[in-house]
C-alpha cells in the first residue's frame, strides 16, 4: 500500500482518494510520541543556545569589546544574521499569504510549518539588534513609550523603523499563524486528553465548524493574508533601509529594497525545501509533501533565484557606469580583496547553484534538493556579509581602513541562533500540527471534484461540500 | 505624569521635528555661535601634541597595544599619515599629515540616523553626543564619512586610571562608561565655561577665549578655532580669505587658487574643519 | 561681576558649568583632598581659603619633560593638578606644548612611583624610613673622601644646580657627571670654535632658506618647541621659507621638508664639502677666513665624487648649492645623526663650514642670551660623560655615587662594560621617582617629588635677546607624603657638611626665596618689595633678565676629512633614532605617549626597524617580519617596518622601549638599541659614535603573540582629496606679499 500511494504521490501533489480520517490521523501521530532522536534534537539546540547564552554574558558583562567589533567595523556579523534572519521570515508569508491569494492550493500541505518558520525566525532575528547594543539594558529606548519627560526617540533613523516594522510584522504573522492554525487546533481538542486537551481548547477559541465561524474565518484569514504581503515587503525594505539610508558607498544604493525582498524570498525558499525534506523525512509526510509540489517550490526556488541574480547584476552595472569612485572601488575591493572568496562564493551558491533546480531529476532527489537547499542558504549568509562588512572595511576615508572576522562569541551568538530557532521549531511541531489538516482536506475535496464542479463552487463560493465537512467529524 | 504634559512634549516634538533644520526659507538661521576650526597643513608637522592634549583634557581612555591592535583605540584626535603614491623610492616631498577629528558637520550624517537622538545638532553650530541617552547601536559610526567616532568597547575605568592616575581626571566632563560613542566635541566643557564667564560679565564671548586643547597646544599654531558668526574673529577672516562656504557641496570660489577646502564636501555634509592645502616647493 | 553674582546665579553657573556638561554619571569623588598624603573626605562648606569648589585656578611653573625648560600652566581645581597647557609669557614655548609636556601629569600620577625611601638589603631593596636612609647616606659619604664621590645626572640648570655644586665642592669633588641622549654636544663644541658662542640663537624663523643635515629641530632636539614656533613664522613669512632636509632615516622634521633627500649615513660632511665645493668653485663665492688646508680639501669633493660616495644625485647638490646662495640669509644646520660618528665633529664642522661662507653668521645665527649669574646656567650633557663614568667605575675610581635624572644603566651600550663597573662602586644612591634600571641598582633610593610637586628653576638655553630664568613651583601638595623634592634633598645633604652656610634655609623653597632676594636690583625694577616681585615671578612662572650677549666671530677652524674611516665598513648603519614622545626611554612609562603612534611609521606600543623595501626585498624580509639585528656587540629582536623614508644603507630602530624595570607601562616592551652600539667615540669631543655603528639584519622565526601594531589602513591617499599639496608659487601667488 505504501508503495502504491508512494506511485501517486509522486504524480500528482496529492492523493485524491486519501481519506480524510486518514489526514487528522497522520497529522495527529507526527504530534505524539517523540522518538530519541527527537531528544537529541532538542538537547543539540538547548546547548548551541546555552553557549550563546554564555557568550552574551560575557559580552554584556565585559563589553561589546569581546566581539570583534572595532572603529571602523561597528557592524558586523550580528547585524548581517540579523539581515539572514529577516530573510528567512519572507518563505512563510509567501507561502501563506501570496500564494493564498493567487490560488496555488499545492502550498496547502506546507505553508503552515512555513509560517511558523516565518514567526520563528522573526523571534530570532530580533534578538540581533538588541544583542548588537552596547548598552542593552537600555533598549526599549528606540519605542515611542510615553515619557513625561517628553523624550521621544528618533524617528528619521532607520533603526527606529526596524523596531516598528519588525514588531508590527511579528505580531501579524503569529496571529495569521494561529488563525489558520484555529479549525486544526479543534481536531486537536476533540482528539486528546489532558494538558494538550485543555490547552486546544482555549486556543481553538469554541470553533465548532460551523458556518458562521467558517465564514468569518474565511474573512479573516483572507483580510490577514492582504494585510501581511505589504507588511512582509515593507519590513525588508526598511531593513534594507538601515543600510540605503546612510550615505556608506555598497550601502547607498536604489536597488536595495527589492535587492533585500528577492533576497529574503530566496531564502526564505530554500529553508522551506530544507525543512520540507527534513519533515517528509522524519513525519513520513511522503503524501502531503510530496515531489510534485517539491517540484513547484524548487521552480518558484529557480525563479527568484533569477530574479536575484538579476537585481546583482544590475547593482553591479549600476556601479560600474555609475562612476562613483567609492562605490566603483569597493566593487573591485570585492571580488579581489580579501574578502573575495566570500563574494564569489555567494555568487556562485545563489547564482549558479539553483541551476540544478532546472532539471526535474534533480528537483526529484530529495538527498539532492536537500544540499542544494543548504548551499543556498549559505550563498545567502554570504550575502548578508558582504552588505555588512566590505563597506565598513572600506569606507571613505583610507586611514581607517581595516578588514575583520568574526570572534568566537559572536560565532557562538551566531550559531546560538540558530539552536534557538531549531528548539523552537522542535516545540512547535510536537505541540501544533505541522500541517494543515483542514486545508490539505480541502484540497483533497476540490482536486476530486470534476472541472465543472469546480466551476460552480468557485462561482457559488462558499458552497459547502454535501458528503464531508473539512474539520470537526474527522477521525 | 499629566496627559497634558504629554501632548505638549508631542507637539514640542512635532515643531521640532518639522522645523527643516537650522536654515528657514531666506537661508536665516538660529545658531548663537557656529564654533569652527581651520588647520593649515602646511604648518602641521604630526608631531602629536594635539593629540596627547586631547587625551589629557577628555578624559580618554588608553587601551594599551592588546585592544590598539583591534582598533579599539580611543584617538578622538588622530594624525594620520599619508605618503604619496607617485613616489618611486624616496618621499621627497616628506610626509603628508592630516589631523583628523569630528567635523562638526552641518548636516551631519551621524544625527539622523540614531535611534534615540543620542547626537543632535546645537545651537553652537556642534554635534554634540549626549552619553546617558547613547544606547550603543553605533550607526552614527557607521554613517560618518570621516570615521572618527568612538565606541567604549569596554569600562576602561580600572585600566587607564589606576591609582591615583584617576585624579586627573577633568571634572568638567564625564569619564563613559562600555557601550556609550564619543567622539571630538570641540572641548564644548571649554566653550561653556567661556559662554558662561562672558554671560556672567554681560558681554560677548571675545575672540580667542574658547579654545579646545588642540589648538592651545599646537606647537606650529596650525589650528586656529573660534565663531565664525563674529565676524571680526579671527577665524571669520580665514574662512572669508580662502573663500570658503558653508552649507554648500562644491566650493565655487572667486580665485581658485585659495588654499581653503573642506574633506569630502562632497558628499553634502558641510564640515566645519577648513583645511589649509599643504604646500611644497619644487626643487 | 560684584554686585549681580548673587548666591541664586551663582548656584545656577555652577549648575551649568559644573554638571551640564558631564553627561555620564562620573562617580569620582570630586571632594577628596589630600594631606598628608592620607585621602579625606572633606565637605566644602568649609573649603581651604584659595580653594574654590568647580572652578579650576591656573598656576605657572616649568616643565622638566626634556632639557628644553618650557613654561607651564597647570590646571588645578580641587587641590589637584588635572591639565597643562603652555605658558604664553614663556619665551621658549610661548604658551605652546609638546606631548611630552602634555603627558607629565601622567608622570605625576603615575602609579608606579616610588613612595619610600629603599635600602638594599640581602640583595633586594626593601622600605625604610628617611631617618634611616639619612643615616644610611650621612655614614657612607662621611667615609667618601674627594674624587672618589660623583654625582651623575640628566641635564641641569638653575638652583638645583647650583646648590649641587655646593655640594660636590663641600664634598671636595670635582665629578659631576652629565649625560644626556639627546644631545647637541659636538654642535655646541663646533658653535664655540667657529662662532665664538657654543649655544648661538639659530634664527630659524629670518631664514629664507634652511638646509638642514638631520637636525630634528622640530622633534628630538635641544628646544623643539622655541624651534616649532621658529618654524610657523619661517613658513609663514612674507615669502615662505624653503626647507631641505638631509638625512638618512627621515625625522618628524623631515616629514615636513619641502625637498627631502636621503643620503649616505656617516657622509653628510662630505656633503657639506661638495656644497662648498660648488659655492666656492662654482658660484664664486668668497672664500675669506678659510684655512688653506680645508680650502684644498674642500677643492678635492667636485661634484662627482661627492655624488659617488654620499648617493645624492649630482643635479640635486648643484640646485642645493644655487638655492643656498639664491635664498639669503639661509641657515644650515646639524644634527644628531651628523654628530653622532666618530668624524662626528669633523662632519659637524664641514656642515658649520657652509653658515660662514653663506654669511650668515650675525644674520641667522644670532648670540644667545647668557644668563649674568654662569653658576645657573645649564649644564647641557651629552654620552662622553657616560664613557669616562664607565671607565672611572671600572676603574675603581669611584666609592659612591649619586644619580639624579638620568638612566646610565638604561642608556649605556652595553660594551662599555657599565654593569662591571656600577658593582666596583661602593654605594649607589638613586635619586629616583620611578623604579628604573639605575634605581633597581642602587643601594639605596630616594623617593624623588615629582615636578609638579616640588621647587625650582631652570634656565633655558638658546634663547636670543634676554634671558630667563624659569621658575618652577609645585602645583598641588605631594601625593605620596614620604617623596622629596630634589633640592630639599641636596640641601638636607649640604646641611650636613656646611650647617654654617645652609641652616640658614629651612627648605629649598626658602632658599629658593634668599636666591630671588639677592638678585640684582635691576631684575627686580617694578616690584615694590622681595615678596612683591617673589609673587610677581611666580604668577609669571618666568623671571626676565637682560641677556649677556657676546659678539660672534664668523670663522672656519681646521678640521679633518669628514669622510672618516667607516664608510668603507660593510653593513647596514644603525639609527638609534629618538623619538618626539618616548625620548630617549624616560618617557617609556607615560601610556599616553606609549600611545601616541610614531610620527612617521605610526607603530604603537612597541619598538620596531625601518628599513627600506629595497634593502628588506634583499634580505627576504617583508613588512611585520621578526628581525635580528646584530652588531659586533650583541643583537636585538624586534618587527620590521618598510617604509622608503629610509636610506638603503640604514635601519633605524629608535629609543625608549626595551625596559627592564620602569614599571608597568615601559617594562617588557620592545628593545633598547643602545645596548649594541658600538663604543666608538668621536675624535675631538669623546661624544660616543651612536649613529655609527655597523649591523646585519636577517628574519627570524617569530614567536611573539602580537605582531606590529600600527595605526592606519592605507598609506596612500587612495585617490581622496585628503592632504591636497599645492606648489609654493601659488601660495605666493595667493598668500604672499
Amino acid at each position: 500500500m505504501y508503495g502504491e500511494t508512494t506511485m501517486m504521490v509522486n504524480e500528482k501533489d496529492i492523493n485524491e482518494q486519501i481519506a480524510w480520517a486518514k489526514i487528522n490521523t497522520d497529522v495527529l501521530r507526527s504530534m505524539e510520541n517523540p522518538r530519541k532522536s527527537y531528544w537529541v534534537a532538542v538537547a543539540v539546540c538547548l546547548a548551541m543556545v546555552a553557549t550563546a547564552v554564555l557568550a552574551e554574558y560575557i559580552q554584556y558583562t565585559v563589553g561589546m569589546g569581546v566581539s570583534n567589533l572595532n572603529n571602523p567595523h561597528m557592524w558586523d556579523l550580528y547585524i548581517a544574521t540579523f539581515v539572514f534572519w529577516i530573510g528567512m521570515s519572507h518563505s512563510g508569508t509567501l507561502l501563506s499569504a501570496i500564494l493564498h491569494l493567487l490560488h496555488a492550493d499545492w502550498r496547502k500541505p506546507i505553508y503552515r510549518f512555513a509560517e511558523a518558520m516565518t514567526t520563528f525566525s522573526l523571534l530570532t532575528a530580533g534578538l540581533f539588534p538588541i544583542i548588537h547594543l552596547g548598552r542593552v539594558w537600555n533598549m526599549y529606548w528606540v519605542l515611542p513609550y510615553v515619557s513625561d519627560r517628553g523624550i521621544w526617540p528618533n524617528f528619521r533613523s532607520p533603526l527606529v523603523w526596524d523596531a516598528f516594522a519588525i514588531s508590527t510584522y511579528l505580531s501579524a504573522s503569529m496571529l495569521f499563524l494561529f488563525i489558520g492554525m484555529i479549525p486544526d487546533l479543534a481536531i486537536c481538542r476533540d482528539n486528546t486528553t489532558g494538558w494538550r486537551k485543555k490547552l486546544y481548547t482555549a486556543l481553538s477559541l469554541g470553533w465548532e465548524g460551523n458556518d458562521r465561524q467558517w465564514r468569518n474565518f474565511r474573512k479573516i484569514y483572507l483580510l490577514m493574508a492582504c494585510f501581511l504581503i505589504p507588511l512582509a515587503v515593507s519590513v525588508h525594505s526598511i531593513v534594507s533601509a538601515d543600510f540605503a539610508m546612510s550615505i556608506m558607498p555598497g550601502w547607498h544604493i536604489t536597488s536595495f529594497p527589492p535587492y533585500f525582498v528577492a533576497g529574503a524570498l530566496y531564502s526564505g525558499c530554500a529553508a522551506i525545501i530544507t525543512l520540507f525534506i527534513m519533515l517528509r523525512y522524519f513525519f513520513r509526510f511522503e503524501e502531503y509533501m510530496t515531489l510534485p509540489i517539491m517540484e513547484k517550490l524548487a521552480k518558484l526556488t529557480f525563479a527568484i533565484a533569477m530574479v536575484w541574480t538579476y537585481l546583482n547584476l544590475i547593482e553591479f552595472a549600476s556601479v560600474w557606469y555609475g562612476h562613483d569612485m567609492y562605490n566603483k572601488e569597493l566593487l573591485i575591493a570585492k571580488a579581489t580583496g580579501p574578502y573575495a572568496w566570500i563574494f564569489w562564493s555567494m555568487l556562485f551558491f545563489g547564482s549558479v547553484v539553483p541551476f540544478t533546480l532546472a532539471f526535474r531529476k534533480m528537483r526529484r532527489h530529495m538527498p539532492t534538493m536537500f544540499v542544494v537547499s543548504i548551499l543556498l542558504n549559505i550563498g545567502m549568509f554570504f550575502e548578508r556579509w558582504m552588505i555588512v562588512a566590505p563597506t565598513l572595511s572600506l569606507s571613505h576615508e583610507p586611514w581607517q581602513w581595516d578588514v575583520m572576522w568574526g570572534s568566537i562569541i559572536e560565532w557562538a551568538l551566531v550559531f546560538g541562533s540558530f539552536g534557538w530557532f531549531g528548539l523552537l521549531f522542535l516545540v512547535f511541531v510536537k505541540v501544533f500540527p505541522c500541517v494543515s489538516m483542514y486545508e490539505v482536506k480541502e484540497m483533497v475535496f476540490h482536486r476530486s471534484m470534476s472541472a465543472g464542479e469546480r466551476d460552480v463552487l468557485r462561482m457559488t463560493d462558499h458552497a459547502k461540500p454535501a458528503k464531508q465537512t473539512p474539520g470537526v467529524e474527522g477521525a | 505624569m499629566s496627559l497634558d504634559n504629554i501632548l505638549n512634549n508631542w507637539s514640542d516634538y512635532r515643531k521640532a521635528a518639522e522645523d527643516g533644520g537650522f536654515y528657514d526659507s531666506e537661508g536665516n538661521h538660529p545658531y548663537e555661535h557656529r564654533w569652527t576650526m581651520s588647520i593649515n597643513l602646511d604648518l602641521c608637522n604630526g608631531c602629536n601634541a594635539c593629540s596627547t592634549a586631547c587625551y589629557a583634557e577628555n578624559n580618554l581612555a588608553f587601551v594599551g597595544k592588546e585592544r590598539f591592535e583591534k582598533g579599539h583605540a580611543m584617538n578622538w584626535m588622530r594624525i594620520e599619515r599619508y605618503w604619496d603614491d607617485q613616489e618611486k623610492d624616496y618621499p621627497e616631498k616628506g610626509a603628508s599629515f592630516l589631523p583628523m577629528m569630528c567635523q562638526q558637520c552641518g548636516s551631519a550624517t551621524c544625527e539622523p540616523v540614531c535611534p534615540v537622538a543620542a547626537t543632535y545638532h546645537t545651537p553652537d553650530g556642534l554635534n554634540a553626543q549626549v552619553y546617558n541617552r547613547c544606547i550603543g547601536s553605533r550607526y552614527c559610526s557607521n554613517n560618518c564619512p570621516y570615521r572618527v567616532r568612538y565606541f567604549n568597547f569596554y569600562s576602561y575605568y580600572d585600566d587607564a586610571w589606576p591609582e591615583p592616575m584617576q585624579q586627573q581626571l577633568n571634572p568638567d566632563i564625564s569619564v563613559r562608561d562600555k557601550g556609550v560613542m564619543e567622539k571630538c566635541t570641540f572641548c564644548v566643557q571649554r566653550i561653556r565655561s567661556a559662554k558662561e564667564k562672558a554671560k556672567m560679565e554681560d558681554r560677548a564671548v571675545r575672540d580667542g577665549e574658547a579654545m579646545p586643547a588642540c589648538a592651545q597646544s599646537c606647537p606650529t599654531s596650525a589650528i586656529v578655532f573660534g565663531d565664525t558668526l563674529d565676524e571680526n574673529s579671527a577665524i571669520s577672516k580665514l574662512w572669508k580669505k580662502h573663500q570658503v562656504k558653508r552649507n554648500v557641496a562644491h566650493q565655487d570660489k572667486e580665485n581658485p587658487e585659495m588654499r581653503g577646502y573642506r574633506i569630502f564636501e562632497e558628499l553634502n555634509v558641510d564640515p566645519s574643519v577648513m583645511y589649509l592645502e599643504r604646500v611644497r616647493e619644487d626643487v | 561681576m560684584s554686585g549681580k553674582l548673587n548666591r541664586r546665579s551663582f548656584m545656577k553657573m555652577m549648575g551649568w558649568g559644573g554638571v551640564g556638561t558631564a553627561l555620564v554619571g562620573c562617580d569620582m569623588p570630586s571632594t577628596v583632598t589630600l594631606e598628608e598624603g592620607v585621602e579625606d573626605v572633606v565637605s566644602y562648606l568649609s573649603p581651604e581659603e584659595y580653594v574654590i569648589p568647580g572652578v579650576g585656578v591656573w598656576y605657572a611653573s616649568t616643565c622638566t619633560q626634556c632639557a628644553a625648560g618650557c613654561g607651564i600652566h597647570g590646571r588645578v581645581r580641587e587641590g589637584r593638578v588635572l591639565k597643562l597647557e603652555g605658558n604664553p609669557e614663556s619665551p621658549v614655548n610661548k604658551g605652546k606644548l609638546c606631548l611630552m609636556g602634555q603627558a607629565g601629569v601622567q608622570g605625576h600620577y603615575n602609579p608606579d612611583r616610588i613612595t619610600t625611601p629603599l635600602l638594599r638589603s640581602g640583595g633586594s631593596l626593601s622600605p625604610v624610613s628617611w631617618e634611616k636612609a639619612e643615616q644610611v647616606l650621612a655614614e657612607k659619604l662621611g667615609g667618601v673622601k674627594g674624587d672618589r664621590f660623583a654625582w651623575f645626572t640628566g641635564s641641569m640648570s638653575g638652583h638645583q644646580l647650583s646648590l649641587l655644586s655646593s655640594h660636590l665642592d663641600a664634598m671636595g669633588s670635582n665629578k659631576h657627571f652629565v649625560h644626556e641622549v639627546v644631545n647637541n654636544t659636538v654642535a655646541q663644541s663646533v658653535y664655540a670654535d667657529m662662532f665664538g658662542d657654543a649655544t648661538p640663537r639659530l634664527r630659524i624663523d629670518k631664514a629664507k632658506m634652511v638646509l638642514s643635515f638631520g637636525a630634528d629641530f622640530m622633534g628630538a632636539s635641544e628646544s623643539p618647541l622655541l624651534y616649532s614656533g621658529d618654524y610657523a613664522r619661517f613658513r609663514t613669512g612674507k615669502t615662505r621659507g624653503l626647507l631641505v632636509q638631509v638625512e638618512a632615516k627621515m625625522s618628524l622634521t623631515g616629514g615636513s621638508a619641502d625637498l627631502w633627500m636621503p643620503v649616505k649615513p656617516g657622509t653628510e660632511g662630505v656633503l657639506a664639502l661638495g656644497v662648498a665645493n660648488l659655492l666656492l668653485n662654482k658660484l664664486k663665492m668668497s672664500d675669506a677666513g678659510i684655512p688653506s688646508d680645508v680650502r684644498e680639501m674642500i677643492n678635492t669633493y667636485d661634484v662627482t665624487s661627492v655624488a659617488r660616495i654620499t648617493g645624492v644625485a649630482g643635479h640635486r647638490i648643484q640646485r642645493v648649492a644655487a638655492l643656498l646662495q639664491e635664498r639669503s640669509p639661509s641657515l644650515v644646520l646639524a644634527g644628531a645623526t651628523v654628530e653622532g660618528h666618530t668624524h662626528g665633529y669633523a662632519s659637524t664642522a664641514a656642515v658649520m663650514m657652509l653658515n660662514h661662507i653663506l654669511g650668515n653668521v650675525g644674520k641667522t645665527i644670532e648670540p644667545g642670551a647668557k644668563l649674568p649669574f654662569p653658576q645657573l646656567a645649564a649644564k647641557r650633557g651629552g654620552t662622553a660623560d657616560l664613557a669616562t663614568f664607565a671607565e672611572a667605575a671600572k676603574g675603581q675610581q669611584l666609592d659612591v655615587v649619586i644619580f639624579h635624572g638620568s638612566n646610565p644603566v638604561y642608556t649605556a651600550p652595553a660594551s662599555l662594560g657599565l654593569d662591571d663597573g656600577l658593582a666596583n662602586i661602593d654605594f649607589k644612591v638613586a635619586i629616583a621617582q620611578f623604579p628604573d634600571e639605575t634605581a633597581m641598582a642602587a643601594d639605596l633610593v630616594l623617593p624623588a617629588a615629582s615636578y609638579l610637586e616640588d621647587w625650582g628653576t631652570q634656565v633655558p638655553t638658546f634663547l636670543g635677546d634676554s634671558a630667563a630664568i624659569q621658575l618652577q613651583q609645585p602645583l598641588m601638595e605631594k601625593l605620596y607624603a614620604d617623596t622629596r623634592g630634589f633640592g630639599d634633598i641636596v640641601l638636607g645633604l649640604l646641611k650636613q657638611l656646611k650647617a654654617a652656610d645652609f641652616d640658614k634655609f629651612e627648605d629649598y623653597y626658602g632658599y629658593l626665596r634668599n636666591a630671588f632676594a639677592s638678585l640684582p636690583a635691576s631684575v627686580k625694577a617694578g616690584a615694590s618689595s622681595d615678596d612683591a616681585f617673589w609673587n610677581g615671578a611666580l604668577q609669571a612662572g618666568v623671571v626676565m633678565l637682560p641677556a649677556d650677549l657676546v659678539t660672534l666671530k664668523s670663522t672656519v677652524i681646521a678640521f679633518a676629512d669628514p669622510r672618516g674611516g667607516d664608510d668603507a665598513a660593510s653593513g647596514l648603519t644603525l639609527i638609534p633614532s629618538p623619538r618626539m614622545g618616548l625620548w630617549d626611554g624616560r618617557h617609556a612609562n607615560l601610556p599616553w605617549l606609549q600611545e601616541a603612534p610614531d610620527q612617521i611609521s605610526k607603530v604603537v606600543w612597541d619598538s620596531w626597524a625601518e628599513i627600506h623595501p629595497e634593502t628588506a626585498k634583499e634580505n627576504g624580509i617583508s613588512q611585520g617580519d621578526l628581525i635580528s639585528v646584530s652588531s659586533a656587540h650583541g643583537e636585538i629582536r624586534t618587527r620590521a617596518v618598510l617604509l622608503k623614508s629610509m636610506h638603503r644603507d640604514a635601519v633605524a630602530v629608535p629609543l625608549g622601549q626595551g625596559h627592564e624595570a620602569y614599571g608597568r607601562y615601559a617594562k617588557g616592551i620592545g628593545i633598547n638599541p643602545l645596548k649594541i652600539i658600538d663604543p666608538a667615540q668621536d675624535a675631538k669631543t669623546g661624544e660616543l659614535a651612536m649613529y655609527a655603528t655597523r649591523v646585519s639584519i636577517k628574519r627570524v622565526a617569530g614567536s611573539e603573540q602580537f605582531g606590529l601594531v600600527k595605526a592606519g589602513g592605507s598609506d596612500t591617499q587612495a585617490g581622496r582629496k585628503l592632504v591636497v599639496t599645492v606648489p609654493a608659487e601659488q601660495l605666493q601667488r595667493t598668500e604672499g606679499t
